[in-house]
């Protein structure tokens, strides 16, 4: 019972539960999530308890936050590492298989393309992290392979 | 929109595709930052279009004729003229600065012996085991970088030979191992995978290493027990495992295997290396590929040799080649020359002060597209169009194959080749000596 | 204080090789510039306002500089360009331009320009 340690325990039914108690065995079990308790996240008094708790629920709580691949352009030389070695580029765009720039105009799937020397991120839907199950969700090889880092997998 | 080879440098990638707006090119897809600052080049601010002549500190516009003129006036008024560069340029005119050479009884050399040209002469000994790129991207599974940081200097190299998926590799990067050899920590170390060997050697100690690594290739328990080169017992083991058991290696070899240490030549003592795995690696061999830096850095060893039968630094005198043990280096040290025609280069900007100093206290012609540090001693400045972007013409990659280059727009200005210029000096150095 | 100077190609070398006249100070923002160990950093008691002036038996300059931890203890790493030449040398017919002893010490005055150098090259 760590969550209900850092819930209001007020019972203010704001949530649609009958008590903090139920909220957090809902929580426990993904049912709800927790910007639905509106205290929580309204009132400045229970800033730390916040904190916490989304320390606690963290990387459960993936679907709330959205992906984002950042390029940094900066960074990036265009290099095209991250075209070739991304596994759903390899799959819809054949090219990328010997090394090879894909076709242009790039295929609906293609998720990197390298214009003007720089690293752009196209159809971010189609990444593994979004569209594929399993082990094949925790995909990071664009990132891992990157020579300059110049890409970060994020969540916001 | 059209698929066109870039320039940028010696891998001479053939996948790029342009977008052209009549004579601008709007979209440059698939080339590295290397590639597009060649693009790039085309309509820079920086670009000359015009000759100039030096007057004390300013450069004077001059016009076309006014400017070969004074070519033909300070090569005739020459006794000992310098040909230096060419590796930016296509073969072709590399053929007409030979035929110009010869023409002003001059000594032509270029970038190239100073740079991976030299592995050349000593493969002239040696014999030198070497492949194209296409068979190390199908059958390599074992990829060294010597002394070369490829992210740098040849960005979309590992690109190609280290993620692709090869016909006899079709997993790709898992079951491909790279090890990396250099003494400073570079950029390539970041596309490390968990199989992948990257060891930090001691600076000019690979002689002593590459000596090491025959002894343990020919048996096994051969060990060193103390330290060579900064790197233990463990590593000698991880490197041995590799270089014995592998199916297909290919080493890359950058500039810092290129100089003499201890006297001796690391690229000698390494063809015998390969010679020892591929005579006892019943499963399969190695190969070595020279990643030099300039477009067709290649290209002037290849047209040299099948010109005059010598690769490089081609001394001529009354219209023959003669034998000379001298280099571009020795050449300028010993002030060996008394007017220099630079093609497609920046001396400056690579070459020792000491040097620098003593080829600017000669007059120099520049034939070159863009300003650079040779540009602001240059006594005269013709430009050209740019290689393989406004000009037609063939190239050698890295790994010595031909590759066509396709002209992408036209030169402004109707800017003349490097090939059609070097015509017309020689054109006009002919008349001027039949009209005496 | 005794360190090993290395001069290694970088991309973003090629990418001022172009420079306008009236545009020198990219070129010196670019290429005057020199990568040292944060331990060395320490030990020289430098800060980040100071200049690097380094010199060995071929010559002199003096260039910005930053911290760089993959820089090995006791080197510095200088990008090939008419900056680094005045630190390089011939040796037995080669360019030696890796591997070089020089002499680092902190500098309050401005980087070496380049007018400044190319004035040198062209009087000899």
């Amino acid at each position: 019972m760590e969550l209900y340690k850092f819930l209001p325990q007020t019972n203010c039914k704001k949530c649609g539960k009958p008590t903090c108690m139920a909220f957090a065995l809902d929580l426990l079990k993904r049912k709800v999530k927790i910007k639905e308790c509106t205290p929580l996240v309204e009132e400045d008094k229970y800033k730390e308890k916040l904190e916490k708790l989304k320390e606690l629920v963290g990387d459960e709580e993936g679907e709330e936050k959205e992906l984002r691949i950042n390029v940094n352009e900066d960074d990036c030389d265009g290099c095209g590492i991250c075209v070739t070695v991304c596994p759903v580029n390899a799959r819809y765009c054949y090219s990328t298989l010997s090394g090879k720039a894909p076709e242009y105009p790039p295929d609906s799937h293609q998720l990197f393309v390298v214009k003007k020397g720089k690293c752009e991120l196209l159809a971010l839907e189609h990444c593994r992290r979004i569209a594929a199950e399993g082990r094949e969700r925790e995909c990071r090889v664009c990132e891992t392979y990157c020579p300059r880092e110049a890409i970060k997998i994020e969540y916001v | 929109m059209e698929k066109i080879t870039c320039t940028g440098c010696s891998l001479l990638c053939d996948d790029i595709i342009v977008k052209k707006d009549g004579s601008n090119i709007e979209e440059i897809i698939g080339a590295c930052l290397k590639g597009v600052e060649r693009f790039e080049m085309i309509s820079s601010k920086h670009r000359v279009l015009k000759p100039y002549i030096r007057d004390g500190d300013s450069l004077e516009e001059i016009d076309w004729d006014t400017a070969l003129n004074k070519v033909v006036e300070l090569i005739n008024k020459s006794n000992n003229p310098l040909l230096y560069g060419f590796s930016n340029t296509t073969c072709e005119a590399q053929l007409k600065a030979i035929e110009l050479a010869r023409e002003i009884n001059g000594f032509i050399d270029s970038n190239s012996t100073i740079c991976q040209g030299k592995a050349l002469n000593v493969a002239k000994e040696t014999g030198f085991t070497t492949s194209t790129l296409t068979e190390v991207i199908n059958k390599s599974d074992v990829m060294i970088l010597w002394g070369f940081n490829a992210v740098e200097s040849i960005p979309r190299l590992l690109n190609k030979i280290l993620f692709s998926r090869g016909k006899f590799r079709m997993t790709g990067r898992e079951i491909k191992t790279i090890i990396i050899l250099d003494p400073i920590k570079t950029d390539s170390f970041n596309v490390m995978g968990p199989r992948d060997i990257a060891l930090l050697i001691e600076p000019d100690k690979d002689i002593e290493l590459i000596e090491t690594l025959k002894e343990i290739c020919c048996t096994e328990n051969a060990l060193p027990s103390n330290e060579v080169a900064g790197l233990d017992k463990d590593d000698f083991k991880r490197l041995q495992t590799n270089l014995t058991n592998s199916e297909y290696i290919s080493i890359f070899v950058g500039q810092g295997l290129l100089k003499n240490q201890e006297g001796k030549n690391p690229l000698k003592s390494l063809f015998e290396l390969i010679d020892i795995i591929n005579e006892r690696n019943k499963k399969g061999r190695a190969s070595i590929i020279l990643a030099g830096g300039h477009f067709n850095m290649m290209g002037f060893e290849h047209v040299a040799l099948s010109n005059t039968g010598q690769n490089q630094s081609l001394s001529f005198n009354n219209h023959q080649l003669i034998e000379s043990q001298e280099t571009i280096i020795s050449k300028i040290e010993n002030k060996d020359f008394d007017l220099s025609i630079i093609l497609g280069t920046d001396p400056i900007s690579h070459l020792p002060m000491r040097l620098s100093k003593k080829l600017a206290s000669k007059p120099i012609i520049l034939i070159d597209n863009s300003r650079s540090g040779t540009y602001l001693i240059a006594d005269l400045i013709l430009p050209t169009s740019i290689s393989g972007l406004e000009t037609d013409g063939t190239a050698i990659r890295l790994d010595n194959v031909p590759i066509k280059l396709k002209k992408v727009i036209d030169a402004p200005q109707n800017l003349l080749s490097d090939e059609d210029l070097l015509n017309k000096i020689i054109e006009k150095l002919r008349e001027k000596r039949e009209g005496i | 204080m005794e360190l090993r100077l290395n001069s290694v190609r970088m991309i973003n070398h090629d990418q001022s090789k172009e420079f306008s006249l009236g545009e020198l100070d990219i070129m010196e923002e670019e290429l005057a510039i020199a990568y040292i160990n944060p331990q060395d950093f320490e030990e020289m008691y430098l800060t980040a306002s100071l200049k690097l002036h380094i010199s060995n038996e071929n010559g002199e300059i003096i260039v910005n500089f930053e911290q760089d931890e993959d820089v090995p203890k006791g080197t510095v790493l200088m990008p090939v360009s008419i900056w680094s030449n005045q630190l390089t040398t011939v040796k037995d017919g080669e360019i030696v331009n890796k591997n070089i002893a020089v002499q680092v010490e902190a500098s309050r005055d401005p980087p070496t320009k380049l007018n400044v150098i190319i004035k040198k090259i062209r009087n000899e």
